[in-house]
């Protein structure tokens, strides 16, 4: 019990991993992407959970009530805002890709032939 | 590589990967049974020392202050990226007006969607200022607020349509509030060294314990994160909509 | 007020600050104004920190808490600077780089109002704060803010290409953030802090840990993907082949190296203490620069495109210099300064050239461009200059590294080492005196007409900016590349000791390192061998060119295949890098 978030954080980044490479679509993909940046959230909440804590926020209770870490929280916030934001610019790209030439597959993007001089 | 060869590759890496994963999981303290010193001490020390209540908002505005500024900047980054893109392949001023769709007719709204959307709309708009002001006292704060105004702003799209909502917001506004709203961020850290204090030294009267008004220059900070999000955000809302309207490429797949 | 600490926040702060302003009002600047703003910034920065190198020279490293949070006992609560002379060097350098660039691309970007300069900006802010930060955390936001800007401005041709090598890029270094944060967990739950110095001291008082291993490892691995080392490069080639020239400049020259600097700093001041990570330091990333360096060559060797080709020479120095970090002396350390500025300033005066070919000449191709350049002589002369300097030529700066960090890695891991960086850094320096050759001098056989089509998309750049506004900055760069390598090393040997305490004691020895000159000139020679065997191929007796065409070519056919453009197969390589790290511990 006490390793599965870790587990869980491990298995999240593989299987987005999995995702990402044997995507048919850059929808699709950037996705998995998402998947994968997720389990970074797992593990960094993870670690700061304290059980039988309250919230970092003492509205309710009086200073000095045992509480969750706030760091691992503040980072993880501004992360998922900013997480957000580089999915629309990726989905911008993809956009403009099936704008240009109507074709999505990452399996037949490729940036240059790379033909090699002999 | 073939797809098999690539899953194949991928999977053999992940089995090597198993017996490190598994040593690394069992070797980091026990789920619930945190040792790090750096939060509990933010626990202890935030509220006497800046007088707020949430801790979160204290870490991201003050304590690391400087962190958030550079995730500010980086959702600027990747909102300018991303209006650069779309709206180059469209042709830079054409966003100052709303695009049409030619020979699609439009299709009428329900009065259902267009009652709740009006409801709801400016309800979610006040919402999100509520959470974006309340920062420093209960859960919320610039990031949070500034995401739900922007999506009150969608819900503002349902209810008047697209004609009715670009006559709200244009283009420029928005490049406006987001970038005062990072210059604001940023000055805001420059003005404490005027006073002789270090870059984004909290100098403002701190306010008392669980008062909106709490926090001193957190709130400033706040302000301007609040106003980048909603800008940001919208602009990609405006942007991505846009594209909807533009006129379908003649050449296709 | 207080001097010169104040300083420190300036250079972070003043770009983000002038970026913000420029967004705020992009629609109402007039035409060239974002241009002007944009390079004096980037000039008080390098103005700023070039005196924060000095000052720290003379007064040791200089701390500087923002918010005004210094530590207290027990526990270190705000995000420091730590700014010594090598970091405020780099940043000076980088700073400098973007100047030029921006002169360099005046009036390049002028349909997107302002908005390329604002992405310029927030660039170089990042790269300063990154440079100059002494906390994980904030090393990994302005990491993320390097990238995300770098993807916004890779995309900027919006032709097909482009949006590729875009999208390979962004996934690609997106996966690398995702480890660093993950790294950076593993750390902050082991330790429970994130300030370098007070890291330090923990990993050394916690002795050998799985969960800090693993961190150093993701860590490793993320920076090594912004680094283009093997296994992770391949996405260096695809961005750098479809980013506009000036952005190229700056990749080459300054943000994969700065992998390698971030690198080196959690190498010797976070993770000094750890035996295992110091084992792993030694043994694994020295075999994989190694192993960069060769087949970035070879892959050097067979490009055409010349974009592609500056790349993959990119991608071969950025493996010698991890056989210099991987060392881990200091006399590996002082050639990784000194190689890092050496090869920035070639690499993008290498790159305005191809610009300059580009506008000039409405191609990249080295093929399509057969005698082209007859008209551009400064052009071919500063590109002889490059390809020679990049071959090892004992003149300057690049010199200087290159002779340090082949002493490290013979010293640390044996002679093959320095065989291997004498390979790379002659079939780089081959590649491009070879292309010199073809495009400005008309040598080697004239392609036919099927041959000299070229296999990429047609590419130009704004053709209308004026020749010598375009060569300046670049005749700027390679003569500060020639700044006699005594003086670089001098400064490099001195920046050693306040970067890496644990290395204090041992920079005497580096008085008399910088094997003798026998080996630039032999990398030199090999260089220009390898050149005139391509350009005089016609010339030459056919059993001979039989045996190599038969050795080279499955070789060749087989790198080229690995190097398929197709974004999956990069991401089951980075699965590969992670699994060789598990697989090196378990047994190395």
């Amino acid at each position: 019990m006490s390793v599965l978030p870790w587990l869980v954080a491990a298995w999240l980044f593989g299987i987005g991993l999995y995702g990402i490479a044997s995507s048919r679509s850059f929808i699709h993909l950037i996705g998995c992407l998402s998947v994968c940046q997720s389990s970074t959230y797992v593990l960094l909440l993870g670690i700061g959970y304290r059980w039988g804590a309250v919230a970092p926020v003492f509205y309710d209770h009086p200073p000095g009530t045992p509480a969750v870490d706030p760091v691992v929280q503040a980072l993880v916030l501004t992360d998922i805002v900013v997480g957000a934001t580089v999915t629309a610019l990726l989905l911008a790209m993809a956009l403009q890709v099936d704008r240009k030439y109507g074709e999505l597959d990452p399996q037949k993007l490729r940036p240059l032939v790379a033909k090699a001089r002999r | 590589m073939t797809p098999r060869l690539r899953i194949g590759l991928l999977g053999l890496a992940g089995l090597c990967l198993l017996p490190a994963i598994w040593k690394v999981a069992a070797a980091l303290p026990p789920f619930g049974e945190p040792t790090a010193q750096y939060g509990p001490a933010v626990n202890r020390l935030g509220p006497e020392l800046r007088h707020v209540s949430n801790m979160v908002s204290a870490v991201n505005f003050d304590f690391r202050g400087f962190d958030t500024l550079g995730e500010e900047f980086m959702l600027v980054c990747a909102v300018t990226g991303a209006a650069m893109l779309l709206r180059g392949a469209r042709g830079e001023d054409l966003s100052a007006r709303a695009g049409r769709v030619e020979g699609r007719a439009v299709i009428g709204r329900a009065e259902s969607t267009i009652l709740i959307s009006r409801l709801f709309g400016p309800a979610t708009l006040l919402f999100g200022l509520y959470m974006a002001l309340h920062a420093t006292v209960t859960p919320g704060g610039g990031f949070q607020g500034g995401v739900v105004i922007a999506s009150g702003l969608l819900l503002t799209y349902l209810g008047e349509g697209y004609r009715g909502w670009r006559q709200l917001i244009g283009s420029r506004v928005l490049d406006a509030i987001e970038g005062g709203g990072a210059l604001l961020f940023a000055l805001a850290g420059f003005a404490p060294m005027a006073f002789g204090r270090a870059y984004m030294q909290n100098i403002l009267p701190l306010g008392t314990f669980k008062d909106v008004f709490s926090g001193g220059l957190m709130l400033v900070e706040n302000a301007g994160v609040a106003l980048a999000v909603t800008g940001g955000f919208a602009m990609l809302f405006l942007e991505f909509m846009e594209e909807t309207r533009a006129l379908e490429s003649e050449s296709g797949g | 007020m207080n001097w010169p600490l104040d300083l420190v926040p300036l250079p972070v702060a003043i770009p983000l600050a002038v970026a913000a302003a420029m967004l705020a009002v992009s629609h109402f600047l007039p035409t060239r104004l974002p241009d002007v703003l944009a390079t004096l910034t980037a000039l008080a920065v390098a103005a700023i920190c070039t005196v924060l190198a000095r000052q720290s020279q003379l007064h040791g490293v200089l701390t500087y808490w923002f918010g005004g949070w210094a530590p207290r006992p027990g526990v270190v609560l705000g995000i420091g600077f730590g700014v010594d002379p090598a970091s405020a060097g780099f940043a000076a350098f980088i700073g400098l780089l973007f100047a030029a660039i921006l002169v360099f691309a005046w009036g390049y970007f002028d349909e997107t109002h302002a908005h390329f300069h604002v992405l310029m900006l927030l660039f170089l802010a990042a790269m300063v704060g990154f440079c100059l930060t002494r906390d994980l955390f904030n090393l990994f936001v302005w990491f993320e803010v390097m990238s995300v800007a770098a993807f916004a401005l890779t995309a900027y041709q919006l032709e097909m290409p482009s949006l590729a090598g875009a999208l390979n890029f962004t996934v690609t270094n997106s996966l690398a953030s995702f480890m660093m944060l993950g790294g950076v967990g593993l750390v902050y739950a082991r330790a429970g802090v994130l300030d370098f110095q007070a890291l330090g001291h923990a990993v050394a008082r916690d002795g050998p840990d799985p969960v800090t291993t693993g961190a150093f490892c993701l860590l490793a691995a993320a920076l090594m993907i912004k680094a283009a080392i093997l296994p992770f490069h391949f996405w260096l080639s695809d961005a750098h082949a479809v980013a506009p020239s000036p952005v190229s400049v700056i990749f080459s020259g300054a943000m994969v190296g700065l992998g390698l600097f971030a690198l080196a700093k959690l190498a010797f001041q976070v993770f000094a203490g750890s035996a295992e990570v110091h084992a792993l330091t030694h043994g694994l990333l020295m075999a994989l620069g190694a192993a960069t360096a060769v087949v970035g060559g070879l892959m050097t060797r067979a490009q055409r495109h010349l974009k592609r080709m500056l790349a993959f020479s990119t991608i071969t120095h950025l493996g010698i210099m991890l056989t210099g970090l991987a060392a881990l002396s200091a006399t590996g350390l002082a050639g990784l300064f000194a190689y890092l500025v050496g090869h920035g300033l070639v690499k993008g005066a290498l790159f305005m050239l191809v610009g300059v070919l580009l506008a000039e000449r409405a191609s990249v191709d080295e093929l399509g461009l057969y005698g082209l350049g007859r008209g551009l002589a400064p052009a071919g002369a500063a590109m002889a200059l490059g390809g020679l300097l990049l071959g090892g030529a004992p003149w300057g700066v690049l010199d200087a590294g290159t002779r340090l960090v082949a002493d490290a890695g013979s010293s640390a891991a044996g002679r093959w080492v320095a065989g291997a960086v004498v390979f790379g850094t002659a079939l780089t320096g081959a590649t491009v005196l070879r292309a010199t050759g073809r495009i400005f001098l008309g040598l080697g056989p004239e392609p036919d007409p099927e041959e000299a089509a070229s296999p990429s998309q047609e590419e130009q750049e704004k053709a209308d900016r004026p020749l010598w506004l375009m060569l300046a900055p670049c005749l700027l760069l390679l003569a500060l590349a020639l700044t006699p390598g005594d003086l670089a090393k001098r400064f490099a040997a001195e920046s050693v000791g306040p970067f890496a305490p644990v290395l204090a004691g041992s920079t005497a020895a580096l008085a008399h390192t910088g094997r003798a000159t026998m080996l630039s000139w032999m990398s030199v020679a090999l260089a220009v061998a390898v050149a005139a065997f391509d350009l005089g191929r016609a010339h030459l007796p056919r059993p001979l060119l039989a045996a190599v065409d038969a050795l080279s070519r499955p070789l060749f056919l087989v790198l080229g295949e690995l190097h398929s453009g197709l974004v999956g197969d990069y991401v089951v390589w980075i699965a590969v890098g992670l699994a060789c790290f598990s697989i090196y511990l378990a047994f190395g």
